[in-house]
């Protein structure tokens, strides 16, 4: 098998040209083909050339002849042949040496040989100089059509294979994003204009040369090194911010870089895809933001944090005896300044998250296991609660593409949530499974459950479903909103399924690794 | 017991009054100071037992003084107990904890500040 065999099998192909449909048969109509074939009979024997014409013709091939190997090599000179049909034994020129010849002179026209004595020897030495098939005289008009037909269906899936190529040559070129393919000894399969453009290079045809000549950068070429090093067992992208500086610090650029090894059926390495997206803009937006976000918490936190402890100093009697009024008036200030500073912190922490968010690094993630994991976590607490926590068993290996902090962090979440909003007594169970291109995580519980209107924005940030039940339980409203955007990050999905009084049930949908 | 000399240097001034209520109600002598240059300058006077330092400070931050509190004769015999929130908040700043790790600071208390633990270092250091 080869490279570039199995680099279009990565990519889905789309179905055939409708046009080129329904000729599976041996008999079809040559005209809803979507070129003529040319076809040249070489054969000094008047009958079989006329035989071959006629029939052809009918067949709707425009066919030329020749009467030995001489006219035929001139023929062809002045027009491509898609296919010929070559006798091999022929006064003057032989058979074979016409084969060569043409083979060298246009490799991609199919020869069928013909001849009167179909010995093993020369249908082997036919086939050695480049011959497609074989065909023993004396041959019926069915046999002829057989292999006609088969040569076209050959020939057919050659263009199909070039079309697809370049239409996904147009395609990779339109791109915004720089994309490089290498083999897996660092050769450049394929590199757009947009990754040239990004990396710095002038170069414009790079095809073949080694990956370490257009690309200077020795983060990107480490990565390329860490993708075909990985052993067939894991797989995991390979993610990196890497800076381009530009002739001043103004025009450094940053990209953010992914590289994945690309595998054939038996998992062998065969080479690389590279994808650059240029983020600077974002990581400036990005720094800007949290910045201020920075100052703004600094400038809360602090004085807050100050206003604390002159409180703890009023509490406990420095300042002269306090009453008992006035100790539980203290009480409650300090309380509502404290929810005040953990609402800092967790702004502080979503910002944090977001920012991580931009660009991070991937890898292949055992949903099941890491679920586990976080029940186990979990598990005293629920006990703490008299509640029953479980972890169904799943089906088979559940797996993601998908950054493990983050993903901890979403079932951390909804676990903690289920826990705090399930009365005592009540149950949870989280499961995994797979659903079409997606992993699926869920976490069910028997707690309050959520109103239909509520369940939409459940997911804003600082939003707080307030009844008599949860009125009691503390929470800043960011905790889903830090989930969801985690989830969204990951290209997946998360929905709610609730019913008030019955329980919750939130399911995570992550895409699969793509093979 | 002769009473010990503490000098609390924060921008916040009322963290310094918090901070300074606590250990004048343990008995300690306490001065004030509200940045680096201050500090400096009240250090030339009547020296502190102890200094208890913040590093975000504008005029002279915190690792500027505390190498210049060691690296002077008169007042390298000051314990300098640094008050660090640079970790938490901001990252991005030219206060940063790689600064720190070159400073003779003798104790760190992380901000926000646990009082009981900051009293704790304090008498440990000055074997109240």
């Amino acid at each position: 098998m080869t490279t570039n065999h199995d680099q279009e099998d990565l990519m889905q192909k789309p179905s055939r040209n409708p046009d080129a449909e329904g000729d599976t048969t041996v008999r079809g109509n040559v005209d809803e083909i979507f070129f003529q074939p040319r076809v040249m009979v070489i054969d000094d024997e008047e009958r079989i050339r006329d035989a071959c014409d006629r029939m052809l013709t009918e067949d709707g091939f425009e066919v030329a002849c020749a009467c030995n190997g001489e006219e035929g090599l001139q023929l062809i000179q002045e027009a491509h042949f898609d296919i010929i049909l070559l006798d091999l034994m022929m006064a003057g020129l032989s058979g074979f040496e016409v084969l060569t010849r043409v083979k060298s002179l246009h490799p991609d026209t199919v020869i069928i040989v013909i001849t009167g004595y179909a010995t093993i020897e020369h249908s082997i030495e036919a086939m050695k100089k480049g011959a497609f098939d074989f065909l023993p005289k004396p041959f019926s008009p069915e046999d002829l059509r057989l292999v006609v037909r088969k040569a076209i269906e050959f020939i057919r899936t050659l263009q199909d294979i070039s079309t697809e190529k370049s239409r996904m040559r147009v395609l990779i070129n339109l791109l915004a994003d720089g994309v490089l393919t290498t083999d897996n000894q660092k050769k450049v399969a394929l590199a757009n204009p947009a990754f040239l453009k990004m990396i710095g290079s002038t170069r414009t045809n790079v095809q073949g040369c080694p990956a370490d000549e257009i690309v200077t950068d020795s983060a990107l070429l480490e990565m390329i090194d860490q993708a075909l090093g990985q052993p067939s067992g894991s797989f995991s992208e390979i993610t990196e911010e890497i800076r381009i500086s530009g002739d001043s610090q103004d025009k450094e650029t940053i990209l953010g870089a992914t590289c994945i090894p690309f595998r054939d059926r038996l998992g062998r390495n065969l080479g690389t895809v590279t994808v650059l997206n240029d983020i600077t803009t974002l990581k400036h937006l990005d720094q800007v933001k949290s910045d201020f976000v920075s100052m703004v918490a600094h400038e809360i936190k602090s004085p807050l944090n100050s206003v604390l402890m002159l409180l703890d100093n009023v509490k406990s009697g420095l300042a002269g005896e306090v009453n008992d009024k006035q100790a539980e008036i203290l009480g409650r200030v300090t309380e509502r300044i404290k929810s005040l500073t953990s609402l800092s912190s967790e702004l502080l922490d979503l910002a944090k998250i977001e920012s991580g968010l931009i660009h991070q690094e991937r890898e292949e993630v055992d949903i099941a296991a890491l679920m586990e994991e976080q029940a186990d976590l979990y598990r005293p607490k629920a006990e703490s609660r008299s509640i029953d926590l479980k972890v169904l068993p799943a089906d088979g290996p559940v797996s993601a593409m998908g950054n493990r902090t983050n993903l901890c962090e979403v079932m951390a979440n909804l676990i903690s949530n289920a826990i705090r909003y399930t009365p005592e007594g009540g149950q949870i169970r989280i499961s995994a499974g797979v659903e079409d291109n997606f992993a699926v995580f869920s976490v069910a519980d028997t707690g309050f459950g959520i109103d239909a209107e509520e369940q939409e924005r459940i997911f804003q940030r600082f939003y707080r479903v307030k009844t008599e039940q949860t009125r009691p339980i503390s929470g800043t409203g960011l905790g889903l909103a830090i989930v969801k955007s985690i989830v969204e990050a990951h290209h997946g999905r998360i929905q709610v399924d609730s019913q008030p009084g019955q329980g919750s049930t939130f399911r995570v949908y992550l895409p699969r690794m793509q093979m | 017991m002769s009473e010990k000399f503490i000098m609390v240097v924060d921008d916040d001034p009322d963290l310094v009054e918090a901070v300074s209520m606590k250990l004048e109600s343990k008995q300690f002598r306490v001065a004030k100071a509200y940045d680096g240059e201050e500090a400096m300058e009240k250090l030339k006077g009547e020296k502190p037992d102890l200094v208890i330092l913040d590093v975000m400070m504008p005029r002279k931050n915190g690792w500027v003084v505390c190498d210049e509190i060691k690296n002077n004769d008169a007042t390298k015999n000051i314990v300098v107990v640094m008050l660090t929130a640079v970790g938490d908040a901001v990252q991005s700043t030219s206060y940063t904890h790689h600064d720190g790790k070159t400073t003779l600071a003798d104790d760190y208390v992380p901000k926000p500040i646990d009082m009981d633990k900051l009293m704790e270092i304090v008498d440990d250091h000055l074997g109240a």
